[in-house]
């Protein structure tokens, strides 16, 4: 069964938590374990987190979409796909009407300079299956996938 | 979030409790970056048994302590990561950079 949740949310550091449940609760309802849970949390707060400090510049009352979608065997699988290997997963589209984000940052820093912040994106990327970033005329739009392989019963 | 430290012989511990994020996470940075400015002790060990969560903020907080102790000739001990502190470290290729112990005695007690 597809089913989405939509939160709008201040661009406040203290709403993180809450979303952190949300998304737990989310993630395992559609059937990924601990570990994948805890991972999938992260990505989306270090998400939530960049728009809240790069993008808004730590303005905190702001505004911030985030869509949580569960893509169904019938939506999201590719053609093709064996049974066995059937993809279902969950999509994340998060909105914000702030800065641009810089390209070089997206892709994450280079790792063997040990030094505090920067971390985020290459966290994100690490977790993601799919990471699309659009700098749209009226809004930034961030759009992760993190698939979720069902074994065979 | 709760954070306090107290004495352990020569050492000084940092309890640290709950989630560590972009909320929190400058408390943290301030109470370490004093604490090891301020005590001026030989070991400073950051408690994270009670911490369920780190973000990438909180780990850059971790990661600027170590600088600051190494420039104090101080050690930076970590220990009590949960399994999300593990990841989170491990996924920023920083586990190595730490000096990790599973409990308090062995930080107490590291050579």
């Amino acid at each position: 069964m597809a089913f989405s949740l939509k939160l709008e949310l201040p661009s406040h550091p203290q709403v993180l938590s809450v979303v952190r449940s949300a998304v737990q609760q989310f993630a395992a309802v559609v059937g990924f374990n601990e570990d994948e849970c805890r991972s999938i949390i992260l990505a989306v707060d270090e998400a939530l987190a960049n728009i809240i400090r790069h993008a808004y510049g730590d303005r905190y009352d702001q505004t911030i979409e985030l869509t949580c979608r569960r893509l169904g065997p019938d939506l999201g699988t590719d053609p093709g796909t064996p049974l066995d290997q059937v993809r279902d997963g969950l999509e994340f589209i998060l909105i914000d009407h702030g800065l641009p984000a810089d390209p070089a940052q997206l892709k994450g820093r280079d790792l063997e300079d040990v030094r505090p912040g920067g971390l985020g994106m290459h966290l994100i990327n690490q977790i993601m299956d799919q990471v699309c970033y659009q700098a749209l005329p009226d809004r930034n739009q961030l759009r992760l996938i993190k698939v979720l392989n069902r074994k065979p019963q | 979030m709760q954070i306090s430290t107290r004495q352990a012989g020569t050492s000084t511990v940092v309890d640290v409790v709950g989630d560590i994020d972009l909320y929190n996470s400058p408390e943290i940075r301030k109470v370490l970056l004093e604490t090891i400015r301020d005590k001026r002790v030989p070991r400073v060990i950051i408690n994270l048994k009670d911490v369920r969560y780190i973000d990438s903020s909180g780990v850059a907080s971790l990661v600027e302590g170590l600088k600051v102790s190494r420039n104090m000739n101080s050690r930076f001990i970590l220990y009590g990561l949960s399994a999300a502190a593990r990841e989170v470290l491990e996924l920023s290729r920083l586990i190595k950079v730490f000096e990790v112990y599973e409990n308090e005695e062995q930080a107490l007690n590291a050579s």
